[in-house]
């Protein structure tokens, strides 16, 4: 089954035990064409191309203020409790397996990028200067903690490769992600937060619902996860709101703001589009460490992630 | 006695339809979701010894004493199988996929010492386990992709059976086993689980195991999962292997020399 790896995009990791299924063997070659394209298109300088999503175009910080205002216009389907239906399997297309969040040409690593960062304008992670050449280092020293199999953290299950399942049931709203099998369970009955005390790589999200668009609040996070494959990181400090509404019956708006004290200087956000698998899409089942063989590969120039204060 | 009445109240006024075993007088009030299926939605965890071993044992160093959940009280391996059990008992400490921190399959999971949370809608049931983030997907009134595939979870077709949830699982890996003790099973493994809501909080569980390879029948093991009442609970996190990664990384072990 696939396997994102660093110092490479999604990839085909052959050691998985299993006979793998036609259609997941053309799924995963279709993505990988999708990533080759995109790097082509970048290589010319036009970034990736890609059509446009719900009549906006795909780009974040253009699709972003388009959607905004298709969203205000729209009437989604409804759920029996009156809540926005967004049951589905759905597609980060944009996101391109969370290789990289900012700007990037694309080279024999990483695909090419278009910033997913909406704010600040630049498009950049706004680091605190102590952590400017951070991402760099991460780059260089350590395994991304996907390509060890832990699990995304958040925002990352959004955007990370493969794609999420939305299973909404009476105040709870819940996504599975195929990558590395995780989960979010999101109560949206207004109960508070567990203790502070509790770290947890995917923390601790509460959602409430605001007008038609689901607002969550995630804390008790770790810090170990990162953000994509090229390193960008965060404390343990992190605080994550997300947002999303849907644009059209087949598109979802997902944005998502992140404050770190510890780590940025100010709170930023990302907004993509969230694209709708064709019918009968399933997600899947994917045992990652199950089946991880790479690591003493990975290992014998790069270490394991144990966030901004590892022992010396 | 106000929640009760309400309840008895909602029971007289809509006319569910109840299983032919079960005369309706003496069928407890149920929560339902608005298709009208008994509403499995929350945090379940059992309680019976069934992970440290499905059969009757007696306690010993760190195993707590069970009675067996396996109906007629045997698992029927065929010879070769017995011999295999056995040989798996002797290496259990490091043999048994939980100790490697591997996902533990079905019907292990539903019933290993872990919370699990239940997400119904009516197309799709999610399982979510605190065991190494485990997911379960059960796809409702659909048919198994064609084979030939192998999960650790196998793959989960489900379809109400009047207020039963029944789930066929099929597509195993061999790397699984049932419980502590070394009780396996091979590739074929066929499970047909059963959840019957039989009160608010209490959901009879049932699964037939068929693996012709290994067993001389099907058989079935038989639990409670109860629901979590605490305020406020929810599942947590057991990421079993990136602990133990962790903690060999903070040593020194892991990585470049």
């Amino acid at each position: 089954m696939p396997r994102v790896q660093k110092k490479g995009t999604v990839m085909s990791n052959q050691p998985f035990p299993v006979s793998v299924a036609p259609a997941v063997a053309i799924a995963l070659a279709s993505l990988l064409v999708s990533v080759q394209v995109a790097g082509q298109d970048a290589a010319r300088g036009a970034g990736p191309r890609r059509p446009p999503v719900a009549g906006c175009p795909s780009v974040s910080r253009d699709f972003f203020p388009c959607a905004k205002v298709k969203a205000a216009a729209f009437k989604p389907p409804r759920n029996p409790d009156g809540t926005p239906n967004m049951n589905g399997a759905w597609n980060p297309s944009t996101a391109n397996g969370s290789q990289n969040i900012e700007d990037y040409p694309g080279d024999q690593f990483l695909g090419a990028q278009v910033s997913l960062i909406v704010d600040p304008p630049d498009g950049k992670v706004p680091y605190l200067p102590q952590y400017a050449n951070k991402r760099q280092d991460n780059w260089d020293h350590y395994i991304d903690p996907l390509g060890t199999c832990y699990v995304t953290g958040v925002p990352r299950q959004v955007f990370a490769p493969r794609g999420i399942a939305i299973i909404q049931a009476p105040n709870v709203f819940a996504f599975v992600g195929e990558f590395a099998h995780q989960y979010r369970a999101i109560p949206t009955d207004n109960s508070p937060h567990i203790g502070n005390s509790i770290r947890l790589f995917m923390g601790d999200s509460r959602g409430h619902w605001e007008g038609n668009t689901l607002v969550v609040d995630t804390t008790n996070l770790n810090d170990l996860t990162w953000l994509s494959i090229s390193g960008h990181f965060h404390s343990d400090a992190l605080h994550v709101t997300e947002r999303f509404t849907l644009v059209d019956a087949d598109t979802i708006l997902y944005e998502t703001t992140l404050v770190d004290p510890k780590v940025f200087r100010q709170p930023w956000t990302m907004a993509m589009p969230l694209v709708r698998f064709e019918k009968g899409h399933e997600v899947w089942e994917e045992p990652c460490f199950e089946s991880d063989h790479d690591l003493p590969i990975m290992l014998q120039d790069h270490k394991i992630w144990l966030g901004l204060d590892p022992p010396q | 006695m106000k929640q009760l009445s309400v309840g008895a109240l909602l029971l007289a006024l809509i006319a569910w339809p109840v299983s032919a075993q079960t005369p309706a007088a003496a069928r407890p009030a149920v929560p339902r979701t608005s298709d009208g299926k008994p509403d499995l939605n929350g945090v379940w965890q059992a309680l019976t010894t069934a992970d440290w071993d499905l059969q009757d044992h007696a306690a010993r160093l760190g195993v707590p004493a069970g009675q067996g959940v396996v109906e007629g009280g045997e698992i029927p391996y065929k010879p070769a199988a017995l011999a295999q059990k056995q040989e798996n008992f002797k290496k259990r400490a490091t043999a048994d996929p939980e100790a490697k921190c591997f996902l533990l399959g079905v019907p292990r999971t539903m019933y290993a010492p872990y919370p699990f949370q239940i997400v119904q809608s009516p197309a799709y049931i999610a399982i979510f386990s605190e065991y190494a983030h485990t997911t379960r997907s059960v796809f409702m009134n659909s048919e198994h992709p064609p084979g030939p595939i192998t999960w650790f979870m196998g793959d989960s077709r489900g379809r109400w059976e009047g207020d039963t949830l029944v789930v066929d699982v099929k597509y195993f890996t061999d790397q699984t086993w049932l419980d502590r003790a070394g009780d396996f099973h091979g590739e074929d493994l066929h499970v047909v689980e059963r959840y019957t809501l039989v009160t608010p909080d209490h959901i009879q569980y049932e699964a037939t195991l068929e693996d012709p390879q290994v067993f001389t029948r099907p058989w079935k093991i038989n639990l409670v999962l109860y629901r979590r009442k605490e305020r406020n609970v929810r599942v947590l996190e057991y990421e079993c292997y990136a602990y133990a990664e962790e903690e060999q990384a903070r040593r020194g072990e892991l990585g470049p020399k």
